[in-house]
C-alpha cells in the first residue's frame, strides 16, 4: 500500500539524531525536517518522537475552530504579534484539508499570517489532514511537540475549517477557542450539541459587520460553567485588530486557572490516555494491514466471507488470531 | 484510511509588488490537483519571506512568480539565500512575464527553470513532480 519513493535530498542528508541535536539547539530547519518525519509516518520519526518527548510539556497549547473563513487564521495572526510584542515565543500549527480525489492539498494560511515574515521567534507549518477525520491531522500534536522542543511558549492550532461535529481539538489542547461570525444562523444554532460545546474561550469575529449581539446573547444563552470556569464570549475584529488584548487577556486567564486549579495535570492525564489507546490502535491496523498484504490466509478468509461459509466479524476475529489462521 | 507517502511539498510564492496573482493560484490549483501539498503565501512577499516559509515547511521546491519585471533581482535572491541558510536543495523554478534574453541569465543563477507565458501546465507539473522525488 505504501508508495516506494525515494528519499527526498535533504531528508536523506541528515541523521535523525543530528536533526534532534540542532532542534534542542533552537534551528528552525531541524524542526522542519522532523516534523516532515513525523507526516511521512517515517521509521525514524519514532525514535525522534522518544528523545523530544521528555523535553516537551512547556508550551501552552490553544487550539482554534470554527467555520471556515470565519477567521482563525487572521485572529492567530494578531496573537502572534500580541504575544511577540510581550517577547513570548509563538509556534503555530495551521491544518487545512486533504482532497479526498487526488490526495493534494492548497494550504493557504499562511497568507493571512504574513506579518509575522522572518521574525526568529515565531515558527508556523501549515499541514494537510491526508486523509484523517476530527479537523486535525494525524502528525498535528506531534508537530506541536517539536514546536515545544525548539523552545516556543505558546503555540496555536488552527483545525480545518470545522463544521458541526470536529470536536478532537478539545481533547488535545490545554485551551480550546471556539470561533463564530454574526449572521450564520439563529439561536437553535447555537443551542446544537457538538463544536459549541467545546469552547474554553468564544469568539464572535467579524463585529465588525453589525448584529453581532445577537450571537454573543445566544452563545451566552446556552454556556454553561464547567468545573468553576464560564467560558467569556469576546468579541473582535481581527482585520481591524479590535478585541484582541481581551482575547489575549481571556486565553491568560484560562491558563492560570488551569494551573491554579490542578486541571491542567488532570488534562495531561486525561489526553495520555487518548493518545496511547490512539496509538495502540495505529499499531494494531499496521498489524493487520501487514498481515492482510501477507496474502493466502487473507485471500481464504475473503473466499471464506464471499461464499458465506464465515461472517466478516469471525474472519476478523480470525485474522488477529496470532497463529496464522486457517481456512476451513 | 488512506496510505501515508511521501508528499511533494511546493510553496509558490509572489516576490515584489506586483498584484497579479491568476497564474500563481492556476499553478497551485494544478498542483495541488497533481496530488501535491501546496503551500500559498499571498502578495507581496520579500525574498526573506519566501525563504523562511520554504525552509519552515520543509518544501521540495519553490514556484516563484513576478509579473513586475523585478525578476532579474528577486529570482537570485531566494537561490542565494536559500544557500546561506543550508537549504541548497529546495529547486527553484521561476514564472511570470519574463524577456527570453533573461532566461539563460537566470538559470545560471541557479534558477532550474523558466515557464514563460503559454506553458502547458502538464510541463510545470512534471518539473515539480520530478523535483519532489529528489531526482
Amino acid at each position: 500500500m505504501r508508495e516506494v519513493v525515494p528519499a527526498r535530498k535533504g531528508a536523506a542528508r541528515d541523521s535523525v539524531s543530528s536533526l534532534v541535536d540542532d532542534l534542542f539547539a533552537g534551528d528552525k530547519r531541524a524542526a522542519a525536517k522532523l516534523i516532515s518525519l513525523i507526516e511521512d509516518d517515517e521509521p525514524e520519526a519514532t525514535e525522534a518522537l522518544a528523545r523530544i518527548f521528555p523535553h516537551t510539556g512547556r508550551a501552552h497549547v490553544v487550539g482554534f475552530t470554527g467555520p471556515p473563513g470565519v477567521g482563525k487564521s487572521s485572529l492567530i495572526n494578531r496573537l502572534v504579534r500580541r504575544y511577540r510584542s510581550r517577547d513570548r515565543k509563538v509556534g503555530v500549527v495551521a491544518v487545512d484539508p486533504t482532497s479526498p480525489y487526488t490526495g493534494g492539498a492548497v494550504l493557504g494560511d499562511r497568507i493571512r499570517m504574513a506579518d509575522t515574515g522572518v521574525d526568529p521567534g515565531v515558527f508556523i507549518r501549515s499541514m494537510a489532514t491526508r486523509g484523517h477525520a476530527g479537523g486535525l491531522a494525524l502528525a498535528t500534536f506531534d508537530a506541536v511537540r517539536v514546536l515545544d522542543a525548539l523552545g516556543m511558549d505558546i503555540v496555536f492550532v488552527e483545525t480545518v475549517g470545522a463544521g458541526q461535529s470536529e470536536v478532537e481539538i478539545a481533547t488535545r489542547a490545554h485551551t480550546t477557542v471556539v470561533v463564530e461570525m454574526p449572521m450564520t444562523g439563529d439561536a437553535v444554532q447555537t443551542m446544537k450539541a457538538g463544536i459549541l460545546e467545546i469552547g474554553d474561550v468564544y469568539v464572535v469575529n467579524k463585529s465588525d459587520l453589525g448584529s453581532e449581539d445577537v450571537l454573543v446573547a445566544n452563545l451566552k444563552f446556552q454556556l454553561t460553567a464547567r468545573d468553576g470556569w464560564t467560558p467569556p464570549v469576546i468579541r473582535t475584529a481581527a482585520t481591524e485588530g479590535r478585541g484582541i488584548d481581551e482575547l489575549a487577556d481571556a486565553l491568560d486567564r484560562h491558563a492560570a486557572y488551569l494551573d491554579q486549579t490542578g486541571f491542567r495535570a488532570k488534562r495531561e492525564v486525561a489526553r495520555a490516555r487518548l493518545e496511547i489507546l490512539e496509538n495502540a490502535q495505529r499499531l494494531l491496523s499496521r498489524r493487520v494491514a501487514n498481515r492482510s498484504r501477507l496474502g493466502r490466509a487473507f485471500d481464504a478468509l475473503a473466499e471464506d466471507v464471499a461464499a458465506r461459509r464465515l461472517d466478516p466479524h469471525a474472519a476478523a476475529r480470525k485474522l488477529l488470531e496470532p497463529t496464522r489462521p486457517r481456512g476451513k | 484510511m488512506i496510505p501515508i507517502a511521501k508528499k511533494i511539498r511546493v510553496l509558490i510564492a509572489k516576490p515584489g509588488l506586483d498584484g497579479h496573482d491568476r497564474g500563481a493560484k492556476v499553478v497551485a490549483r494544478a498542483l495541488r490537483d497533481a496530488g501535491m501539498e501546496v503551500i500559498y503565501t499571498g502578495l507581496r512577499q520579500t525574498p526573506e519571506d519566501i525563504v523562511e516559509a520554504a525552509i519552515q515547511e520543509d518544501v521540495d521546491a519553490i514556484g516563484l512568480s513576478c509579473l513586475s519585471g523585478a525578476h532579474m533581482t528577486l529570482f537570485p535572491e531566494v537561490v542565494k539565500l536559500l544557500k546561506k541558510r543550508k537549504s541548497g536543495d529546495i529547486l527553484v523554478a521561476g514564472g511570470g512575464i519574463i524577456p527570453e534574453e533573461d532566461v539563460p541569465k537566470l538559470k545560471k543563477a541557479g534558477i532550474k527553470v523558466v515557464f514563460g507565458p503559454g506553458t502547458p501546465l502538464r510541463d510545470i507539473v512534471a518539473f515539480f513532480e520530478t523535483a519532489g522525488k529528489g531526482a
